[in-house]
């Protein structure tokens, strides 16, 4: 392959995000050589996503929930010895006889070998179909909060948040903030369902009390900045503008009575699903994450079950970027260790605190997945709602695959489905609809959704260009 | 559509193998009015069938004329095979009733030097010898037909037949049609235990989703691709097919237009568009077996891409049609086939057992559906006298079976 340099790293970490950064540097203070292959040109990960541009504005990063990560962040920059390698995907990457081989495309392309490989790529918004939700203005909560974070950009006048996730309270005070007034946050659950989900992990979750103090005051302080929070109202049809061009109005069912809301742009969250391309490609053991997509399965020193091959942070299952940096630091101590870089004592140190701390953390995050849980209000789809926005395969042909081959075997899975109607075959590989294929799926089968296989992963988990990866550069 | 109830008697034909060969069998017995009962142990084309990218290639393949310089009389079989394969396929979408995706504009075999000249004339002159057109070009006659090939390119080979179909719905198709016409299809229903009776007849033990089911069966087809061998083996019989682990790449959809079928005579490579507008890049580039925890070779998890086949098999694709480099992987796929131990398919009853047919090993997507029929009727003892199949018949390799106890 291409661009091979002979250098063999001890660590090539994928993800430059809070847990990609603990343990970078971890490995890092040890003496032993390590990389971080990051998407994005600058370390971050996407909740410190840096500024493309100086003058954007990172005036968020002081705020008090970015404080510890923003304090990592400053070291690693500082870390001389930690190779950056922005700007590139790994597109493959396996293990061979001694070490990890990963194919690296950017601006070029190259590749990397490593004695050890941490993925710690984080997770992505759960794109949830609904009618309208292809009109242009219609994004993810995370996507809106990418421009705000590192343009300095809310791309609408009046944005209309909407799901179950508790992010889009942050999210709403961030577009206040930038000087704009949200036109609503639609929260799908009622206040008793939220707080019913909620009060059997209240105990654990005032151990961290800062998030969910944080979260109190910020509904109070949109609600006197006149934005309005509502609960029980489920956003049902996105609609067009008058002139067609974009999103002009959503319905949404408040408490039970349909009303219209004017928006020009809607912010989606309904949860997160961790990143999980790569470790399935390079058959790690994964089981279903909550709500939605695949958490990879570690032991206790984060490593999966292919040797060598660790994960951290939303890689093995969705809990926050605090829990994340503590998941980072052990694996990083435990790698340290393995490659004989650390004592045992010194690495039973490092790892039960970090242990300790990502325990405190699990009450809130529980407490948060519970609440934010959206597995009873997915919005209805229709018959022509694309549920693969790559091939264009609307709900009704997917329904027409799965239902044409009732009799196939769950071992079938999606992948059955995806063969016969191309969803999941396009660009992004079915990293948008897999999850709802599988939940259509399971219904039509009168399954448990974590019965149904998934699409089979596969390489390259990044389209790449021909050319780069047949040419040295 | 749910698979029809269990059938009310003991059926005449146990399929084993939902592939494209084993469906398509079903579809033609059951057209006869014989009681067919398939078993697929997975889902339905979830094998070779539909891992393969679906080219219908007609000329003589590369691979034949490797290391068959002067011939054995071997592939003027398949040549002839061809053409009853051409007129299946230009029938298939009639007899099914259905859209197919089969594209048969025709096909360009590509030459780059001197040797791949020599190698294309030869060729040409043998099939039509076997009565099977192809046209040579030119270098110049070959970039009109299709400009955007490389200047590289000395001369081409052009049948015009050739092309591809889509390989996602054919088994599907036939097995609709099958059910439609009284076959009994099961999915996720794997062949238990095989033996043979006192009487000559094939005792098959069925698991899967309606519960183990034990039937006694005169008739038996084996069609499950790389698991072939495997199964004919419970009865302590022998066939040489040997599974093979490939990989197939596809981009995403644009140009350059591509309306042939393209294939090279001195290099591995097979390309062509997709209905979609995808570009499908194979040509029997390795992929790696995955292994048993006992060091045996694992048919049931996928093999796994090895770079060099992907990078080699693009870069083969790039020298003939340089405007590639600009179009994006974005999938490389893996898949078991098997060959025979001769390269031609394995079609017919073993004599050692008589009952029980196969067909592996080689070409099934091509000569799937013509060998299925000829097979189809092999079973209900309707062969033609010039059987266009004996060639393949599994009697080839009978001295493997010379030591086999059976009742």
């Amino acid at each position: 392959m291409t661009g091979t340099t002979d250098k063999i790293y001890d660590l090539a970490i994928v993800g430059g995000g809070p847990a990609g950064q603990a343990a970078a540097l971890q490995v890092a203070a040890a003496g032993l050589s390590v990389c971080v292959i990051d998407e994005q040109p600058l370390p971050g990960g996407q909740v410190l996503r840096q500024p493309a541009a100086a003058g954007a504005g990172a005036g968020w990063m002081k705020a008090a929930p970015y404080r510890r990560l923003a304090a990592q962040h400053a070291a690693f920059v500082a870390e001389k010895r930690i190779d950056w390698i922005g700007g590139f995907s790994v597109h493959t990457a396996s293990r061979q006889a001694e070490h990890f081989r990963l194919s690296l495309v950017g601006a070029t392309s190259r590749s990397i070998s490593a004695r050890r490989m941490l993925i710690a790529a984080g997770c992505y918004d759960i794109p949830v179909p609904l009618p309208g939700w292809t009109l242009p203005g219609v994004m993810s909560a995370g996507a809106v909060q990418t421009l705000l974070k590192a343009q300095g950009i809310v791309p609408g006048e009046r944005c209309l948040l909407f799901g179950t996730h508790p992010l889009m309270l942050v999210l709403a005070e961030q577009i206040v903030a930038a000087g704009h007034r949200p036109a609503a946050v639609c929260f799908a659950q009622s206040q008793r369902q939220m707080l019913g989900r909620a009060l059997p992990h209240a105990l654990r979750a005032m151990r961290t009390p800062g998030p969910l103090l944080a979260g109190l005051g910020a509904m109070a302080r949109l609600r006197r900045a006149g934005v309005p929070v509502h609960f029980d109202a489920s956003v049902q049809r996105l609609v067009p503008s008058t002139d067609g061009n974009g999103l002009g109005a959503a319905e949404v069912a408040i408490a039970g009575r349909t009303c219209s809301i004017d928006a020009d742009l809607a912010a989606m969250c309904f949860g997160f699903m961790p990143q999980s391309d790569l470790p399935r490609a390079m058959r790690a053991a994964v089981a279903p994450a909550h709500p939605a997509g695949w958490r990879t399965l570690n032991d206790a020193q984060m490593m999966t079950d292919v040797p060598g091959l660790y994960v951290a942070g939303e890689t093995v299952g969705v809990t926050g970027a605090d829990a994340a940096m503590a998941e980072g630091k052990i694996a990083g101590a435990a790698i340290t260790h393995d490659l004989g870089a650390l004592d045992a004592v010194s690495h039973a140190r490092i790892a039960s605190a970090a242990i300790r701390q990502r325990e405190r953390l699990n009450g809130f995050a529980d407490l948060l997945a519970a609440m934010a849980d959206p597995r009873e209000h997915w919005p209805e789809v229709e018959a022509d709602t694309l549920l693969c926005r790559c091939e264009d395969v609307p709900c009704t042909e997917v329904d027409r695959a799965i239902l044409q081959h009732v009799d196939t075997a769950a071992s079938g899975g999606a992948s059955a489905a995806k063969l016969r109607c191309r969803a999941g075959m396009g660009p992004c590989q079915g990293r948008g609809c897999e999850h709802s294929v599988m939940r259509r799926m399971a219904q039509a089968r009168d399954l448990p959704v974590a019965d149904i296989a998934g699409f089979r992963a596969r390489f390259p988990i990044r389209p790449v260009p021909l050319g780069s990866l047949v040419d040295p550069d | 559509m749910r698979s029809s109830a269990p059938p009310s008697r003991v059926p005449d034909v146990l399929i084993v193998g939902g592939g494209l060969v084993g469906c398509a069998c079903a579809f033609h017995l059951a057209r006869a009015g014989v009681q067919v009962l398939l078993a697929e142990a997975s889902s339905l084309n979830a094998g070779a069938s539909g891992q393969t990218a679906g080219s219908l290639h007609f000329q003589i393949e590369r691979r034949f004329l490797e290391d068959d310089g002067n011939g054995s009389g071997e592939i003027d079989r398949i040549v002839s095979l061809n053409r009853l394969a051409i007129e299946e396929w230009a029938g298939l979408e009639n007899a099914l009733s259905r859209d197919l995706d089969i594209t048969m504009d025709g096909g360009l075999m590509l030459a780059e030097n001197e040797a791949d000249l020599a190698l294309l004339q030869q060729k040409s002159a043998r099939e039509a010898a076997a009565g099977l057109a192809t046209r040579l070009l030119d270098a110049g006659e070959a970039r009109a037909m299709l400009p955007g090939l490389s200047p590289t390119v000395r001369g081409a080979a052009f049948q015009p037949h050739e092309g591809h179909a889509n390989p996602r719905i054919l088994a599907d198709a036939y097995a609709d049609a099958a059910r439609q016409l009284g076959a009994t299809i099961r999915t996720g229903t794997r062949l238990d235990a095989l033996s043979m009776t006192e009487a000559r007849q094939y005792r098959a033990t069925l698991v899967g989703p309606a519960g183990v089911e034990t039937l006694v069966v005169p008739q038996i087809f084996v069609a499950a691709g790389a698991w072939t061998a495997s199964i004919v083996g419970r009865l302590g019989l022998q066939l040489p097919l040997f599974p093979v682990p490939l990989s197939l790449n596809v981009t995403d959809k644009g140009g350059p237009e591509l309306p042939y079928l393209v294939q090279h005579v001195g290099k591995r490579l097979s390309l062509k568009q997709s209905e979609a507008g995808n570009f499908l890049i194979g040509g029997g580039w390795a992929s790696r077996f995955a292994f048993r925890a006992d060091g045996s070779i694992d048919l049931d998890t996928p093999p796994l891409p090895v770079a060099e086949s992907v990078s080699g098999n693009l870069q083969a694709a790039i020298d003939v049609m340089p405007a590639l480099r600009h179009r994006s992987l974005v999938r490389s796929w893996t898949g078991i086939t098997c060959i025979s131990a001769d390269q031609l398919p394995i079609a017919g009853m073993l004599p050692a057992a008589p009952g029980l047919f196969v067909a592996a090993g080689g070409s099934m997507f091509t000569m799937g559906p013509v060998i299925a029929r000829l097979l189809a009727a092999q079973i209900m003892g309707r062969a033609e006298e010039a059987d266009p199949i004996a060639p393949f018949t599994p009697a080839r390799f009978a001295h493997l079976n010379a030591f086999a106890v059976l009742p």
